[in-house]
């Protein structure tokens, strides 16, 4: 088996000290592997943004360890762990924040040439994704005369174009429509299955969670319950709601 | 500006108390954590629109609540309200507490940028987080308009997240760029040996 791309030992987060002091996070045991699409769901307050702040290197836990592509995140310095984040992790926003006097190309292409890229080889990389995510006929169109699915979908060209060890995506589907927002959950399927990108998501939709090959459910702070799922288009999403019912919304 | 003004929008609705004015404005504000509204601002606001002649006050007859002022609108508060409604709000996005921080850590040397890129990105990330948690409670069917007031903000945040991405891909070249200084102009009219220091350019 290949080394993971993700492993937490009893990760922990606590906010505030004494009486007042908050366990956001448990001693949370996560490994994901290469290729694997997770899902973490839990009602509000479980702590799956902690979960997605600690291995995103934006927050310190308060003990245990974080290992993201073979580093111990947990035993480097601000600088290191933001190179890392730079390097490793493409992150996928709930609104695409496309710039608008920037095309499809240009914008999928912009933050490997502010990172310091060869812009033609840049724009090749960009290009690739952008037609690998079907929008091949939409390279040099601005964002105004994209629809709210194909911004969705440059935005995550964006986020793969860099080659990103790992994605995070926070609520990715967070304000698209219902119909939408299964196109956007089929893509990631796509992005996992097809080009074996791994991705960490955060979601409260079990439509989009029952796209995941697995689902890791957090309350309190702790991992209650993991489901592998069989069918991972979608199907599922009355059982992963059921679950979710179970733990207690 | 903005609370005197829809306080005469909230007036134009219907005649208030000065409690009810403070409850509808935190209610169409989007709620009290949005915009928490305190009892005096509302009444010295409410004194002064009184003052300028744009609402007054009726002394309630009536047996619930004899003595209690309601306060209604004007015709020249009606007036004052549609130059409002007629006129584009003002964006100020330039100013940037966040960019002054940033210019100042990077002319005192007395913190590192990069840390506080750092500080503010997980900041940002708690923020999103609440406000899309906040969200995802409101009903669609009847919290519309709350919900699209809470995508501006998270549209925001995400946008200050991607400013930030690009600040810290820029940092070092920023760096070695000048701060920028006033220009030092003496005062007063330039003595007769200052003039033509920059040589024009000749005509052709």
């Amino acid at each position: 088996m290949s080394n993971p791309i993700v492993s937490t030992q009893s990760l922990t987060k606590v906010y505030g000290q004494g009486a007042a002091a908050v366990r956001a996070l448990d001693g949370v045991n996560l490994t994901i592997q290469p290729g694997e699409f997770v899902a973490v769901m839990g009602p509000s307050g479980c702590g799956k943004s902690t979960l997605l702040h600690l291995i995103g290197g934006l927050d310190r836990p308060t003990s245990g360890t974080v290992w993201l592509d073979g580093q111990d995140l947990t035993q480097l310095n601000d600088d290191q762990v933001t190179a890392i984040r730079r390097k490793k992790m493409g992150f996928i926003f709930q609104f695409f924040n496309l710039i608008p006097v920037l095309n499809a190309l240009e914008n999928a292409a912009l933050p490997m040439i502010l990172d310091g890229m060869r812009p033609a080889e840049a724009r090749k990389r960009a290009q690739e994704w952008l037609e690998r995510v079907g929008l091949g006929h939409r390279l040099t169109h601005r964002p105004s005369e994209l629809s709210g699915g194909e911004q969705q979908r440059v935005a995550i060209a964006r986020a793969l174009a860099s080659d990103p060890a790992l994605i995070l995506a926070d609520e990715p589907t967070g304000n698209l429509d219902s119909r939408a927002s299964e196109e956007i959950a089929g893509l990631l399927r796509q992005i996992s299955s097809t080009w074996e990108r791994t991705i960490l998501m955060v979601t409260h939709d079990a439509r989009i969670a029952a796209y995941a090959d697995r689902i890791v459910f957090l309350k309190d702070g702790k991992i209650v319950d993991e489901t592998v799922l069989e069918h991972r288009n979608g199907e599922q999403a009355e059982m992963v709601a059921d679950k979710m019912k179970e733990i207690g919304d | 500006m903005s609370v005197r003004n829809a306080i005469l929008g909230l007036l134009c609705q219907r005649n208030r108390y000065g409690y009810e004015v403070l409850q509808a404005f935190q209610a169409v504000a989007g709620g009290r954590e949005t915009w928490e509204l305190k009892p005096a601002q509302v009444y010295t606001t409410l004194a002064r629109l009184k003052e300028n002649g744009l609402v007054v006050e009726e002394i309630s007859d009536g047996e619930t609540d004899p003595g209690k002022r309601r306060y209604a609108i004007t015709p020249a508060g009606k007036a004052e309200l549609q130059r409002w409604f007629e006129t584009p709000v003002p964006v100020e996005h330039q100013r940037d507490e966040f960019f002054l921080k940033l210019m100042l850590a990077l002319a005192t040397g007395q913190a590192d940028p990069r840390r506080l890129i750092y500080l503010q990105r997980a900041s940002l990330f708690q923020e999103l987080h609440r406000l899309t948690t906040l969200r995802m409670e409101l009903d669609p069917y009847t919290s519309l308009a709350h919900i699209l007031l809470l995508d501006q903000a998270i549209m925001h945040i995400e946008a200050d997240l991607r400013w930030l991405e690009m600040i810290e891909a820029r940092l070092d070249e920023v760096r070695k760029q000048p701060i920028p200084e006033p220009e030092l102009r003496p005062r007063g009219r330039p003595g007769k040996h200052e003039k033509n220091i920059i040589p024009m350019k000749e005509e052709p």
